[in-house]
Parts: C-alpha cells; structure tokens; sequence
C-alpha cells in the first residue's frame, strides 16, 4: 500500500472508529434522559440542562477523533 | 374553485420550472469547477509591524462591531415602560439572568452574569455571522495569492483557544476570590499526610499509619483535580472548533455534491449547532464557576 492509500484509510478509520463510542454514549444520555422524563415530567428544565451538558462531555470525546481525522486530511 | 387551483398551480409551478430549468443549465455548462479547498490555519490577510492578521481576527471584529451596534441600537433610548424593542431584549436577557441564577444561586448568580452572557454571545455571533451568505465569498489579493478576507472566527482554533484561557482564569480567579488561599488546597492536599506523619513521630503508630494511605490518596486526588482544570482548556477549545470546522466543511462538501437544494437543510442544522455550541460553553464556565466557588465539605 502506498502512503496516500493509507492515508485515506486512516481519515475513515479514526473517523468511524472514533465516533462510535460517543455515539453510544450519546444515545445512552438521551434514553435516560427520556426516560426520567417520562417519569417526572415536572423536572423537565432540569433535566434538559443536565442533559445538554452531559451530552457535551461525551461529544468532546468525538470532537477528538473528529479533529484527528481532518488534520489528517487536510494538513 | 378550479380558477383559484389553476392560479396556485400556474404561479408555482412557473417558480418550480425555472428553478429546474436554472439547476440543470448549472449541471450542464462547462464551467470551470474548483475543487473545494480546506485550509485548517487561517490565512494572514496583512500585518501591522510584523504582527499578523489573518482573516479570522477581521471577523471577529466584525462579530464585535455587530454586537455594538445592537447593544447601541437596543440602549439608545431606555425607558422605564419599554417599547418593542427594548422589551424584547429585555425579556432575552431576563431569561438568560434566569438560568444564571438557577445554576449559581443568587449572590455569585449576579457576579457570572456578564462573563457567561458574553462568552454566550460572542460565540454565538461568531457562528452565525459565518452562515451569512457571502461572508467567505469575499477575497483579497495580498501579494501573491488571493485570500478570503473573512473566515469563521471559530473555525480558527485561536479563538476557541482564547475563549476557553479566558473561561479558566475566571474560574480560578473566582475560586481564588471565593475561598482565599484555601481554594488552593484543593489541589495541593498535604495537610491529612503532614498530620498523619505527626502522628507517626509523637507515638500514635497505628491511627498514622492508617492516616498515611488515606494522605497519599487525597494528595493524589488534589493533583488529578489541578490536571483536571487544565484538561478543561484543551477540552473548552477542541469541541467549539472540531464543531465549527466539521460545519463548515460539512457545508462545503454538500455543496459541491447537490448545488443549491440540499444544502439549505444543513444551514439550519448549523444555525442549531452554533446556538448549541454557544450554550454549551457559556453552561459549562457557569458550571465550574460555579464549582469552584462552592463550599467544600470540609
């Protein structure tokens, strides 16, 4: 394999390997969340805070891979 | 019935027709089409005495002149019975100054406002002002190749960068402000070992010996926590400009693979990000303001 071929397969593999996990972490953020809601509707503000915070944490973790990837690419 | 039906169907569908007739007249001609291209550091647009300065800090001027003049335009003429506009701000800010204070709690509620509005603000106005059509269409010549004179303040990682320094000192300095020199023994625990090794010397062995493990864990805590604060900067700057450049590209790309349909979908998915970012960062500052400023059990 020459070193552009890969190249390539590195942007797409850390890309997709490095996002899989925050993409379960952040599935299992929203189904809890949901489902806390669904039992205490009342505390939906603070929920939703929680929650976007939350979410933000697990998708730094993407955001790495992510940045790993185009820096790949693109420098 | 049928006349109103027809009128509808004939202004529509001309609407319809020319806009297929444009987007296959774009497919077809020979144009000459340039591939997309990603510069990840931002182009230096001139220097003043060595000093460069590259496009995205022209925009950040931009964002800070817009902010301005709203900020002018809003507060001109302050009323006690405010008219639409003023009443409008007001209601947004009474919001934002409400969330605040559910967070932080009323005394240090008050104090955090200015900083996490502006942090909110600013990268709010950062992120929108970027999907203004023509903000990077715009180029100069600059010597010897041309270059766009304005380019997304947050896609270039200084500015996150600065943002997310200005964050931490905030912090630290509130926390210092907060608790003293005591804030610091958070992150600096000896006291727990130097008692237990006291204990050790005047006689009571067993009761220091056990205090020495637990010594040795709180001062490794400590020093997690203060790796932890730093961890935070590099954090605060990656995901605001991973976000933004993954935007931006994302834009880009959809461009040049379905010219003028599609992508319009996706500026709205940018509009929400670019709030969500905004927020994101304003919260989490508030949040470890918040931290640190709060009573340690001790």
């Amino acid at each position: 394999m020459d070193p552009a071929t890969m190249k390539l397969l590195a942007v797409g593999l850390a890309a997709s390997l490095g996002l899989m996990g925050p993409a379960l972490a952040i599935g299992l953020i929203g189904y809890s969340a949901l489902q806390g809601l669904a039992r205490n509707p009342e505390a939906g503000g603070r929920i939703q805070t929680a929650m976007i915070l939350v979410t933000a944490f697990a998708e730094a973790i993407g955001i790495y891979a992510l940045i790993i990837a185009l820096i790949l690419a693109f420098v | 019935m049928s006349g109103q039906g027809r009128r509808i169907l004939s202004s529509r569908s001309i609407f319809f027709v020319s806009i297929a007739i444009l987007l296959a007249v774009g497919f077809f001609l020979p144009f000459e089409r340039h591939k997309p291209a990603i510069h990840l550091p931002a182009a230096e647009v001139f220097n003043i005495a060595g000093f460069p300065i590259s496009n995205s800090v022209i925009a950040t001027w931009v964002t800070m002149a817009v902010l301005l003049v709203i900020g002018i335009l809003v507060t001109r003429r302050m009323k006690l019975v405010p008219g639409r506009l003023q009443a409008a701000f007001e209601m947004l800010l009474g919001m934002c100054y409400g969330l605040c204070e559910s967070i932080a709690g009323e005394k240090w509620g008050r104090k955090f406002f200015p900083i996490v509005v502006t942090i909110f603000l600013f990268v709010l106005f950062n992120a929108w002002l970027s999907l203004f059509p023509g903000f990077g269409s715009l180029e100069v010549f600059t010597g010897e190749h041309e270059v766009e004179l304005l380019r997304g303040a947050n896609t270039d990682i200084n500015t996150p960068l600065a943002i997310a320094l200005i964050s931490f000192f905030c912090v630290e300095f509130f926390g210092l402000r907060a608790h003293g020199v005591r804030y610091l023994s958070e992150f600096f625990n000896f006291g727990p070992l130097f008692r237990s090794i006291g204990q050790i010397i005047t006689g009571k062995v067993k009761s220091g010996l056990n205090g020495l493990v637990t010594g040795f864990i709180l001062l490794f805590v400590g020093i997690l926590e203060l790796f932890s604060h730093f961890v935070r900067i590099l954090s605060f700057t990656l995901r605001l400009f991973g976000n933004m450049t993954a935007g931006e590209i994302l834009i880009l790309i959809v461009v040049f693979l379905v010219p003028f349909t599609v992508v319009t979908v996706f500026y709205g998915l940018e509009l929400f990000v670019g709030f969500i970012q905004a927020l994101i960062f304003s919260i989490l500052t508030l949040v470890f303001l918040t931290l640190a400023t709060a009573h340690h059990g001790e």
